[in-house]
């Protein structure tokens, strides 16, 4: 007996590491692409025609950042009800079932964006942000449905294990696994809510050629509506691990649950109501509303800094336990040889730079400095490409043998990986971030002009590319170390010597949270009604300015159109509607 | 050896950042270094911190940390 995740809910645990199979098959892939697109663009060297730059780049961004980060982390939700709850999923059935409908719309969306490297007429080198005017083949936005549809379902399954716990534990707490499951569910609730209505009402008719046209910035708005909050359902995961699993690591105990919950409460409310900032430089969006989108934003930072508190405090008492002393001294007291723990550090702090480079994004007037250039991509490197993927590989190192009930295959090859991608992001990211400064666009396959020579203020431009070519080789290594590990442990036969299935015990644990914490209702009313205060002018104006179809609305068949027109009078209710509900649910639980 | 391995293994991989950007800081007070003399510095630099790491220490065993 070791009282591994998979001695306990043996079930449960081949849906988690499916879902793990399939994330690091998506991250190969994409990975793949990662170095082929740094070595074309650096003039390394290009075996493509660059008019397949944007086929690589849709696969490399769509594989990396929604295929392999959401499988991913609905294998890391489903771990933590089941743990945190202590009782299988309601239903196993139903766990495949989403399960397999995620796979079929990663499929069924990876099709059209392959047959874009063929001479088919079928493409969709659309980019991960598949907003107009690009127009992918319609699978492409099908299979995204389902697959959005799939994950809504794994957040079913997870409320449901709640429900049912709370049957038979109505005066106890959420644990806190599950409430930070529950809260980035309901977020991603909201947050989807925008794709969904970009996909359905607009892309793919628009894909189908049931409608004739769109109106770009329209789906743009829509998107960024998703396209931000998104984030954090990469972010909220590895920040979870950095509150569950890093303090147990470090020998020591979470600082403060009712800090952790603040913060995931923070993330609910605010995460959707400021997409706006990705769209500092489009014209056609009131410069008040971009100021609203930037003054939420900076009070996102508020979480994130009460996070970084909450983990070094974590991490400080763990290694005071373990005997560390002195004011800085303790650090060397840390479990530095773990991968688990390294990895998880290395990426908490690559993300402290990145929170950095963000706040030069979010400042609506420095953003002109470096929208759309090289920076931008050095930025989300470090966040999505570091603080979540470096997260997401170390913790792989302790979920592994708790799914597979094996033994990791190599800690040192595991130690290695980690700090190698440290290293190789510094360079690229650091090459990136420069060269943004200089003007260098991204989305470019061949970033060079004639007549034209970009200036470096330090070193060339040849020496940052350089410097991204070897970021991006030392990268790959660290891929192909980790795919050896996940390989390896799969090939290991069973271990009954594994640590047990468990998550870090809190210092200041939820009795001391105020009750209201829990209460799920008045978080995501208040976070609809942020919504609409910072959505509905802008999109009323887009369209009234634009149309809902472009200007050329009179075109459409006349059927089609009352028909939309009466869909938009109908939503436009239902949202007034539902803001004045929230508004009345907000008064009725505060008073 | 004064720290653990893994420590030491840590404090040399943060040294890829700090050459990386002491070059960026360095031009600012107009000390342009190019990137061999980079290389160099970092090189050298690691090299100080293994010996610092693995100079045995008085009244210690080889095998402590
Ligand atoms: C081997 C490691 C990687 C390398 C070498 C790499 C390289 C690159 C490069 C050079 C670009 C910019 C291309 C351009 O704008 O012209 C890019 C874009 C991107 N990368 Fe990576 N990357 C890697 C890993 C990752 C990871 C782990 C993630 C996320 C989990 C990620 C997410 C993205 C996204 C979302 C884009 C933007 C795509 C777009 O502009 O539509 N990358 N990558
Ligand atoms: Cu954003």
């Amino acid at each position: 007996m070791t009282n591994t995740y998979i001695e306990s809910f043996p079930a449960e645990a081949k849906v988690v590491r499916a879902a793990f199979y399939s994330s690091f098959l998506a991250l190969a892939i994409g990975g793949l692409f990662g170095i082929i697109q740094t070595l074309h663009r650096t003039g390394y060297y290009r075996f493509m025609d660059s008019a397949d730059y944007y086929t690589v780049l849709t696969a490399h961004g769509v594989l990396l950042a929604i295929t392999f980060t959401i499988f991913f982390l609905v294998g890391v939700f489903t771990w933590a009800t089941t743990t945190s709850l202590d009782r299988p999923v309601e239903d196993i059935r139903f766990t495949w079932a989403w399960y397999g409908l995620m796979v079929l719309g990663t499929v069924l969306t990876a099709i059209p964006i392959f047959a874009g490297f063929t001479d088919s007429e079928m493409s969709a080198s659309v980019l991960f942000t598949f907003y107009a005017p690009l127009q992918g083949h319609p699978l492409f936005y099908f299979g995204l449905v389902l697959f959005v549809v799939g994950t809504w379902l794994a957040g079913v399954d997870w409320f449901r294990s709640w429900w049912a716990w709370k049957q038979e534990h109505p005066d106890e707490r959420i644990p806190l696994p599950t409430f930070m499951v529950l809260t980035t569910t309901l977020m991603w609730y909201i947050a989807t809510l925008g794709v969904a209505a970009a996909i359905l009402l607009f892309l793919l008719p628009w894909s189908l050629g049931l409608v004739e046209s769109v109106n770009p910035l329209l789906t743009r708005t829509l998107f960024w509506f998703f396209g931000h909050p998104v984030v954090y359902f990469w972010l909220m995961p590895a920040y979870m691990m950095w509150y569950v699993l890093l303090p147990k690591i470090s020998g020591g105990k979470l600082f403060s649950d009712p800090l952790a919950r603040v913060v995931f409460v923070l993330f609910l409310i605010l995460s959707v109501p400021t997409g706006i900032h990705h769209q500092y430089l489009d014209p056609g969006i009131a410069e008040g509303f971009k100021f609203i989108a930037m003054t939420n934003t900076m009070f996102l930072l508020l979480p994130s800094l009460l996070t970084a508190f909450t983990v070094v405090a974590s991490m400080e008492h763990g290694a005071r336990q373990r005997g560390g002393t002195g004011y800085l001294g303790w650090l060397k007291a840390l479990p530095w040889r773990d991968p688990v723990f390294a990895g998880m550090a290395l990426a908490g702090l690559m993300f402290a730079a990145a929170g950095f480079s963000g706040m030069i994004n979010a400042g609506m007037n420095i953003n002109y400095l470096v929208h759309n250039t090289f920076w931008v991509v050095g930025h989300f490197h470090l966040t999505v490409g570091t603080a979540v993927a470096l997260t997401f590989m170390a913790v792989t190192y302790w979920f592994l043998p708790q799914v597979t009930g094996k033994a990791l295959w190599s800690r040192s090859v595991a130690l290695g990986q980690v700090v190698l991608w440290f290293v190789g992001m510094t360079f690229m990211s650091n090459a990136m971030h420069r060269g943004g400064l200089l003007g260098i666009p991204r989305r470019t396959a061949e970033p060079q002009y004639e007549g034209f020579e970009f200036e470096a203020a330090v070193g060339s431009v040849g020496e940052l590319d350089a410097q991204i070519a070897l970021g991006g080789a030392l990268l790959t290594l660290s891929l192909v170390l980790f795919f050896a590990n996940v390989v390896g442990t799969a090939l290991n036969s069973r271990s009954d010597d594994l640590p047990a299935n468990e998550y870090a015990d809190t210092l200041s644990g939820p009795s001391d949270a105020p009750l209201v914490l829990d209460n799920l209702k008045l978080w995501t009313a208040i976070a609809i009604v942020l919504v609409i205060f910072a959505y509905s002018f802008p999109l009323l104006s887009i369209i009234e300015r634009g149309g809902l179809f472009g200007p050329e609305l009179t075109e459409l068949p006349v059927s089609i159109g009352l028909g939309l027109e009466y869909l938009w009078v109908t939503t436009v209710s239902t949202v007034t509607a539902a803001g004045e509900t929230a508004i009345t649910i907000i008064a009725g639980v505060s008073s | 050896m004064r720290i653990s391995k893994g420590a030491l293994l840590i404090v040399i991989a943060f040294i890829a950042p700090l050459i990386v950007e002491l070059r960026t800081v360095l031009a600012w007070v107009n000390v342009e270094l190019t990137l061999l003399e980079s290389a160099v510095l970092g090189i050298g630099l690691i090299g100080v911190i293994l010996v610092w790491a693995l100079w045995p220490q008085e009244g210690t065993s080889e095998s402590a940390g």
